[in-house]
């Protein structure tokens, strides 16, 4: 008999302590992020680093209030960079609530673009997946915060007529690339900026992964090219790097893509690195605010969402400052709109970011509902021995020329 | 019991050669039938959709894979780059205009015709070095891919599809499509059961076995490998353009790279080699369980509120799926189809085990 009411009185007071916090959540609903990562095959040098960024910045938010009162969830699932993984985690956590994706991976993102389009969910798809999606009258789905690789190389190309003087109509300017869509990319608008500028355009493709590269250099010997664009990431780099010493090319000449990171320099060695170039839209290195914030709050006292060694990389800092632009575009959702946040209203938010930066961390964006990338804004940063030295401010050149080529681009998707 | 075999007996030829047998296994099949069909009422759109479908699709492809590599005995390593060809050609063909059903056809048939430049190599060399041959075409034809922008659609190597629509249907929902690779899978099922019965199914095995000991017999192994090769490329091809047609809705190359072929492979190995059952099975451990244990692990973690790190998360369940099929394979070396062959051997005469010839 006593057992019984036992057993009642706990029912009634799991009932209404269920009810109590159903009630809570009701009004503060987590905003949930779902990141599908590939953490176990292709792109792990870098999404770990990425997904651990987004984790601190979320935990920050978190202690202190979260976004507008909702607190921030961040579902990070392996898709092992397989297209019918990636939508499996996608048709998953859809159901799950979450309308806010990043894949990290090109091919999972690409295989993910129609359905996203089609739900109408926000697909955050940084330096991955086709170029044109900044194109927000086509592709009012996808937020590629950050640079696309064709303005990125445009940019370069800026940089470099900047340090030749000005003009380019003498210049030789070779282009080495992984000979697969993502090195592939630029060649588009480097032929274009070729033809407007009078450079001479030199290609160079390396086949994957990258680790063979001696024809490629031995012909850059030859051609004797004023600087060297590089697209290619992770081990290419070193291997970039010891092909430039044998065909004394000097390191000072190498532009490398975003993709560049503190793991590579080791590799390559801090004093043979001495001079490489970097396009980036995020600042390297720990001496930014928040970077600072997230370190003194949690790993000094070993709370910190992975190892810190990780923290230490410029993929860190990009995993954060992509995080800071999504939750100030919830924010500004939540302000303008209300809660709960929908896909709807943080496409809102997302369109009416103006010069966000997150204090001092990436290149300023302004998102307008054409331009879904944010102004493409990088800066070229120079490795010194120690530290990462910015070269130019944060700028974005000949927007025309790429522009033509991201509509003529976008113009041929339809969504049927 | 459950294989009830009493009153089981053949009186003519016609009986002998029967698909089903045993009365157990035809009302298995039906049940399964009739469970395919009712599952967009019963199964959950997750399950319906992100599991099932490329499921049933690629069991088609696994079995056309089976037809070259298990019953006639070709090893074929370039399995992905026959699909991305049907792929591609019914794509490019739907979007000219041409009606699905045909799009179907073209990439069926080009597929065919590329996979049939395969058999020329394997009427040539033999087990590994056809394997290497393969495995050539595979890259040659990722080459391909990544460098032809007006067959890939354009610098992102993208290419939409139209939507699907069969016999003036436009298919849209997940049911609609869910029958589409439902409908091609139970053909692919009917058209290889029937494949073990005919007189085609035993020439290929003989080839299989012998090449020369079957031409002595009257088998003319060049034939007979071109036809398996050109066979299970139709096969190929048409599932490559219905899994980018009802599943990914654009074909990108990455799809069908070389570690997709390996994967397809793999199916058929581990389901095992000529066993149409064992296709099903094969394709549900290599395609499926990875993201089953994903999403396992990643619950348990949740509910024990774990703080595990990501990247320890991820890969506990590659560990898990790795140990996995090598325990299927130690425990049953010729597949998963054995490993049902042997229950169902036990249970044929179980509890009379002694009656057992």
């Amino acid at each position: 008999m006593k057992i019984r009411q036992h057993i009642r009185s706990v029912a009634i007071a799991a009932a209404l302590m269920t009810s109590a916090t159903v009630a809570s959540a009701q009004d503060k609903e987590p905003i949930r992020f779902g990141f599908c990562f590939d953490l176990s095959k292709s792109y792990t040098f870098i999404t770990p680093q990425l997904a651990q960024g987004a984790q601190d910045l979320a935990m920050y938010v978190n202690d202190n209030g979260g976004i507008e009162g909702h607190p921030v969830e961040i579902i990070v699932r392996d898709h092992g960079n397989e297209p019918q993984r990636g939508v499996e985690c996608y048709e998953q956590l859809k159901r799950d609530g979450v309308f806010a994706y990043y894949f990290a991976s090109t091919p999972v993102t690409n295989a993910a673009l129609p359905r996203l389009m089609k739900d109408g969910n926000i697909l955050m798809q940084s330096f991955v997946g086709r170029g044109d999606a900044v194109d927000g009258e086509v592709f009012e789905w996808v937020f590629p915060i950050g640079p696309t690789y064709w303005q990125q190389s445009a940019n370069d190309i800026a940089f470099i007529k900047d340090q030749m003087g000005g003009d380019l109509s003498n210049a030789k300017i070779g282009f080495l690339y992984l000979d697969y869509p993502f090195g592939q990319e630029p060649i588009e608008v480097l032929k274009v900026l070729s033809e407007k500028e009078g450079f001479d355009l030199q290609l160079y493709p390396v086949p994957l992964p990258g680790t063979d590269q001696s024809g490629a250099w031995s012909k850059i010997r030859r051609d004797k090219p004023d600087y060297v664009i590089s697209w290619v990431w992770a081990g290419a780099h070193v291997v970039a790097s010891k092909e430039m010493r044998r065909n004394r090319f000097p390191t000072d000449r190498y532009l490398s893509v975003n993709w560049l990171n503190e793991v590579d320099l080791r590799n390559i060695g801090a004093e043979e690195a001495k001079g490489i170039l970097r396009g980036t839209n995020v600042a390297g290195g720990q001496d930014i605010p928040i970077i600072r914030t997230l370190l003194d709050t949690y790993y000094a006292n070993g709370k910190g969402s992975g190892p810190e060694i990780l923290t230490q990389d410029v993929y860190y800092n990009m995993g954060v400052a992509l995080q800071a632009a999504a939750h100030e575009a919830a924010r500004l959702g939540i302000q303008q709109h209300g809660s709960p946040l929908t896909a709807e209203s943080m496409k809102a938010g997302y369109e009416s970011l103006v010069d966000f930066d997150a204090d001092g961390l990436m290149a300023p964006i302004t998102i307008t509902p054409s331009d879904h990338g944010g102004g493409g804004k990088t800066r070229v940063e120079q490795w010194d021995g120690e530290t990462w030295v910015p070269l130019t401010d944060w700028s974005a050149d000949y927007l025309e020329e790429v522009w033509d080529v991201i509509r003529e681009s976008s113009s041929k998707f339809s969504l049927e | 019991m459950f294989y009830r075999l009493s009153g089981v007996y053949h009186t003519s030829y016609a009986s002998d050669s029967r698909i089903f047998k045993v009365p157990a296994d035809r009302n298995l099949a039906v049940f399964f039938l009739l469970f395919g069909l009712a599952a967009p009422f019963i199964v959950p759109s997750i399950y319906l959709n992100s599991y099932m479908l490329p499921w049933l699709i690629w069991t088609a492809a696994a079995l056309g894979l089976n037809l070259v590599t298990g019953w006639a005995g070709q090893l074929h390593l370039g399995y992905a780059a026959v699909m991305a060809v049907g792929a591609y050609s019914a794509v490019h063909a739907a979007r000219f205009g041409v009606p699905w059903e045909f799009a179907l056809i073209i990439g069926g048939l080009a597929s065919s015709v590329i996979g049939s430049l395969f058999a020329f190599a394997a009427l040539r060399v033999k087990g590994l070095y056809l394997a290497l041959t393969t495995l050539a075409m595979q890259f040659i034809m990722d080459w391909v891919l990544h460098h032809s922008p007006t067959v890939t659609g354009g610098s992102h190597a993208s290419l939409q599809s139209p939507t699907l629509a069969l016999l003036g249907q436009p298919i849209t929902s997940d049911a609609g499509f869910y029958y589409v690779a439902f409908g091609w899978c139970v053909l692919v099922t009917i058209f290889m059961l029937n494949l073990k019965r005919t007189g085609l199914g035993r020439a290929l095995v003989a080839v299989r076995e012998k090449d020369y000991a079957a031409a002595i017999l009257g088998v003319n192994s060049f034939y007979y490998k071109i036809l398996a090769f050109a066979a299970s490329s139709f096969i190929a091809g048409v599932s490559g353009a219905l899994l980018v047609a009802t599943f990914f809705f654009l074909a990108t190359p990455e799809q069908f790279s070389v570690a997709v072929s390996i994967q397809a492979l793999a199916m058929v190995i581990v389901g095992g080699l000529g066993s149409i059952i064992g296709s099903y099975f094969g394709v549900a451990l290599i395609l499926l369980v990875p993201g089953v244990i994903n999403n396992l692990v990643a619950a348990i973690a949740h509910t024990l509120g774990a703080q595990v790190n990501v990247e320890t998360l991820a890969h506990i369940p590659n560990a898990a799926y790795g140990a996995l099929i090598v325990i299927i394979l130690l425990i049953e070396p010729l597949g998963l189809g054995k490993l049902y062959g042997n229950i169902r051997e036990y249970l044929m005469v179980w509890p009379f085990d002694q009656f057992r010839k």
